[in-house]
């Protein structure tokens, strides 16, 4: 099929004048105040947090341009291997503690530690673009359409859940449903999956570890756990509201300084900006995301394949997904879980995953134009 | 190409398409809509929440974390009423493992063990190989080496979290006051535990009233005597007797708070606060003021001693038979038991139950340490425990109630809790007054008596005018019935009578006899001359001046007609009505100098014996 309006080849200049500055612009800005948090928490250092986190971004913005101006149909001719090999490198990880080199999510690549359940997020993405990209919308309803995009879903969940980290492997799932719903698959499943899910819960609760439940006893009733989750909640809304409106100023968070925060420059990093720099800042940061969102958007809008389109909400859901589970967690709105802040907390894993994923954002927005068929190993034409 | 131009673009494309893609391009855009505005509603609703915990006070969050601080922030510092440092906290590691990561429980123990010798192996590896767990601990409070040599084995699963660990830097010397603590900051015993609430928030050092150089001086004396006189175990206790602060408290044996295994159970064991016993002769202080303040006998009178008393199949007899009438003095100096019962006789059971209860000896008191023993008390309570309460016998009560009671006899008649907290300078102290100021004022003239013609003669050091009481109990045995030559000996003294501010008490469990006390193990050959001893080296400490003991006076204030006035019949009078009153704190022991004896200071005219609030005056002078 062919919608006939189909571009020449862009030559290299020509992508790099098309990246969406913009967003590399917003990204540049997140990191930036990430780098000032992380100078902070360590009281005014670049030991031993922000310096490694500004090599990080250096790595992690170079890959984003190459990734940006690779060709929409390399990604969508390789998404399969990419998958597998991540796969392969879940399953790595998953041998590495059986063999008793201790239980590990990442690996160590010498200059970076990679949690290969983070990089499963963006591959997922890219299969089940890829996937979708092939069925039309009136074969939907088909089991060849859902069922292996269940298959490809259901293994990294297992994998990652096994490691354990229910978390991510919930984020697993609800980032291929997000990708599902925007393919077009029928509402009715959605809606029986959910309720699938809701009478499934008191049967997976006997499958939850003691920690997990504990965890969701404790965010019922903080009480339950004082010393411990319950406690970190409770002083991040502490240190929250101390910030007020316009907060106590940089350096200056009394309570992140003193540790009454835990983890300040990974989890609770947002609490810690929210209390030097008050609600007017806490709301600002919330404004970059939410524009980047809105790119993301734009985005999946503008681009003219199934498999553009696809790739754009997966990687935009994900952001959501973990800004959106970071804020509220430390907010006291969900369980408390170590989601990191996208761009600002510390973290090689999350920092590359996240530079990537706005690598292949702006690889969809270079190609918008980009014509291929269902297969996507040639151009329709 | 600018992002508006972009959504016009794609919204203009859902249109301008036609046939099936137009179809599915507007499935995919309706979708894409219906996502974004969910996440625009979830954003709202951080934001909604952002602004609720940034803006609004949430008190309900502060009182929670308040409620739940974290085993990081410090128990609180303890410090003796100098602000010497007697208990404080330091951070250690403590090494623990998650079972679920360690797939070699046999090899990671044999490792651990290697670095860490004193540890179990067979133990850690049944613990690491617990799959159902997931946090067991390998060693709490490992030192820097340690934790060193761990990190170096590199065993993956294994982590170290940061702790309190409680140093006590005097050691046992403060062993039975302050308790100690488990490993997780817990307050297990003695003011650790009875203060655990306050030493957890944390903050402020808590100052004792304890005194670290009097509580040396006492357990060094105490030991002494223990040794020398082969007793199991020894007791003291140091008092201001207006403010009730306890300024030296020893139980023997003690045991090192850092190194518990390292001692016996009983060395836990607090003579002073949790031992009850039958104190014998110290009681007549209670008796003869009972006595005295009801007004059944004045000190003038008497009662015959010629005939010991038969109740039921016993016979009670004096030790030191002086088979005539003998005065109030002569009864109280020369511990007749048959003249201590004629008085109890004379004001009654309800009379004798009433005095008791006023004084604190039949509840148990209220303290800082939990290690509190509870009376023993006659139930119902017949004429024959009248007559045996009337000697020390027949009720048994904790030495602390015993500090309390005397301190009352003695400091112009008021009740004043004992406690271990020091109190801040000028502090109103809450005192019920429990006896008139003229019993108080004969008593201190009677314990004089006691130490310069009575038992107590071994307790006396030239300067101190020191007034007491001897008692010797003897312990209930196993079967029953009581144990000859297993003796409780106490002295309860007082110092300087004529105006006495400070009260000390020892005892000794089961001393001996010697060569040298010729076989008597009765308290006035052991119980006394400790008591001396103590008070010779603590008087100089507490700023006591010594007074010439024949300056005119001094005889005036302490001077007892032992002659008496001869029989006569005793009219019961209505009793004093215990009063509330307010002491005036003396302000602290303010000149703690040593001082050596002047000859000015002899020459001087001493004080006369004063009221309550006349302990102000002592402090000043």
């Amino acid at each position: 099929m062919s919608f006939g309006l189909n571009r020449h080849e862009l030559s290299l200049g020509q992508k790099l004048w098309q990246v969406n500055w913009g967003i590399v612009l917003i990204l540049t800005a997140l990191a930036c105040i990430g780098f000032a948090m992380l100078y902070s928490a360590a009281g005014g250092a670049m030991e031993p947090w922000a310096q490694r986190q500004m090599l990080r971004f250096a790595l992690g913005f170079c890959i984003m341009i190459v990734v940006a101006v690779i060709d929409i149909r390399f990604w969508m001719r390789w998404a399969y291997v990419l998958y597998a090999g991540t796969l392969v490198m879940l399953v790595a990880v998953e041998l590495q503690g059986r063999v008793g080199m201790g239980a590990q999510r990442w690996l160590d690549f010498g200059f970076v530690q990679l949690q290969p359940s983070e990089l499963m997020k963006i591959m997922l993405v890219l299969v089940l673009a890829k996937h979708f990209h092939s069925i039309p919308l009136e074969r939907m309803g088909r089991i060849s359409a859902w069922g292996p995009p269940a298959l490809l879903l259901a293994v990294p969940v297992a994998l990652v859940a096994k490691q354990p980290d229910l978390g991510t492997s919930l984020m697993l799932i609800m980032g291929s449903a997000a990708v599902a719903f925007a393919a077009g698959m029928r509402w009715w499943k959605f809606a029986l999956a959910i309720i699938g899910a809701a009478a499934a819960a008191p049967v997976a609760w006997n499958f939850l570890r003691d920690y997990q439940k504990e965890r969701i006893l404790t965010f019922m009733d903080p009480s339950r756990d004082p010393l411990g989750a319950g406690y970190h909640i409770t002083q991040s809304k502490i240190a929250l509201g101390s910030g007020g409106l316009t907060g106590k100023g940089f350096l200056l968070g009394t309570q992140s300084h003193l540790n009454f925060l835990p983890e300040k420059q990974t989890d609770f990093i947002y609490t810690m900006f929210a209390e030097e720099f008050g609600m007017v800042g806490a709301m600002t940061l919330l404004a970059l995301y939410a524009l980047l969102i809105l790119y993301g958007f734009a985005i999946a809008l503008r681009a003219s394949t199934q498999f553009g389109r696809l790739v754009a909400v997966g990687i935009v859901t994900h952001l959501f997904l973990s800004v959106f589970i970071n804020c509220a967690m430390v907010m006291g709105m969900i369980p408390a879980k170590g989601v990191p802040l996208p761009m600002i907390s510390y973290g090689g894993s999350s920092m590359l995953v996240t530079m990537l994923g706005f690598g292949l954002l702006m690889m969809v927005w270079v190609h918008r134009d980009t014509q291929f068929s269902r297969g996507g190993l040639q151009d329709s034409d | 190409m600018s992002f508006g131009t972009a959504l016009l673009r794609a919204l203009r494309s859902t249109y301008t398409l036609g046939g099936p893609g137009k179809h599915a391009v507007e499935t995919a855009h309706t979708r894409l809509i219906v996502t974004s505005a969910f996440f625009a509603l979830a954003f709202g609703a951080i934001g909604v929440r952002l602004a609720d915990v940034t803006l609004f006070p949430h008190a309900n969050d502060t009182r929670k974390a308040r409620a739940a601080r974290p085993e990081k922030l410090d128990r609180a510092d303890i410090v003796d009423r100098n602000g010497l440092l007697v208990a404080t906290s330091i951070q250690t590691a403590s090494a623990h493992a998650n079972p679920k990561e360690i797939s070699d429980p046999a090899g990671v123990a044999r490792k651990l063990a290697s670095v860490l010798p004193d540890i179990d192996e067979k133990q850690i590896r049944e613990r690491l190989a617990a799959p159902e767990r997931s946090f067991v601990y390998i060693r709490r409070n490992v030192t820097p080496r340690q934790q060193y040599e761990i990190n170096r084995l590199g065993i993956p699963g294994i982590q170290f979290q940061q702790e309190d660990r409680r140093l006590y830097p005097q050691g046992r010397l403060l062993a039975h006051v302050l308790g100690f603590s488990d490993v997780d900051s817990n307050g297990l015993a003695g003011v650790e535990k009875g203060l655990n609430e306050r030493l957890r928030a944390g903050g402020e050092p808590v100052a004792l009233s304890i005194d670290t150089r009097i509580q040396h001086i006492l357990r060094q004396e105490l030991d002494a005597a223990m040794q020398k006189f082969q007793a199991i175990g020894a007791a003291g206790i140091v008092m201001d007797i207006y403010t009730g602060e306890v300024l030296g408290m020893i139980s023997m044996p003690d045991f090192d708070p850092t190194n518990l295994g390292g001692s016996p159970d009983d060395a836990r064991f607090n003579r002073i606060t949790l031992g009850v016993y039958e104190m014998g002769s110290t009681f007549k202080i209670f008796n003869t003021a009972m006595a005295l303040d009801y007004g059944t006998v004045s000190v003038n009178g008497g009662y015959d001693a010629a005939r010991p008393i038969s109740i039921g199949r016993f016979t009670i007899k004096d030790d030191h038979p002086i088979p005539r009438w003998l005065s109030v003095p002569e009864i109280f100096m020369y511990s007749s038991n048959i003249g201590s019962i004629k008085m109890a006789q004379d004001v009654g059971v309800q009379g004798q139950r009433a005095f008791l209860d006023k004084l604190g000896l039949l509840t148990p008191p209220k303290f800082e340490v939990p290690e509190i023993g509870r009376p023993q008390v006659p139930q119902p309570w017949r004429p024959i425990n009248l007559m045996t309460i009337a000697f020390g016998h027949g009720i048994s009560v904790s030495a602390l109630q015993m500090a309390g009671a005397a301190a009352s006899v003695m400091n112009g008649g008021f009740y004043v809790r004992p406690t271990l907290i020091k109190h801040e300078e000028g502090a109103i102290i809450q005192g019920t007054r429990v006896m008139s100021a003229k019993t108080s004022d004969t008593m201190r003239k009677l314990m004089r008596l006691v130490v310069t013609g009575g038992t107590a003669r071994k307790a006396e050091v030239p300067g101190y005018l020191i007034g007491g009481k001897t008692g010797t109990a003897e312990k209930i045995g196993a079967r029953g019935g009581y144990r000859k030559n297993a003796n409780i000996t106490s002295l309860v003294a007082g110092f300087p009578m004529h105006n006495p501010r400070y009260l000390v008490i020892a005892m000794l469990d089961e001393p001996k006899g010697l060569k040298e006390t010729y076989n008597f193990s009765t308290s006035g050959w052991n119980a006394a001359p400790t008591g001396g001893k103590i008070i010779a080296r603590i008087g100089p400490l507490l700023g006591v001046e010594p007074y010439d003991a024949n300056a005119p006076d001094v005889k005036a204030a302490l001077a007892v007609d032992l002659a008496g006035t001869g029989p006569r019949v005793a009219k019961p009078t209505p009793q004093a009505t215990p009063a509330a009153a307010a002491l005036q704190a003396p302000p602290a022991s303010a000149p703690m100098a040593v001082r050596a004896p002047s000859p000015q200071a002899s020459a001087r005219p001493a004080p006369l014996p004063v009221s309550p609030t006349g302990g102000s005056n002592l402090a000043a002078r």
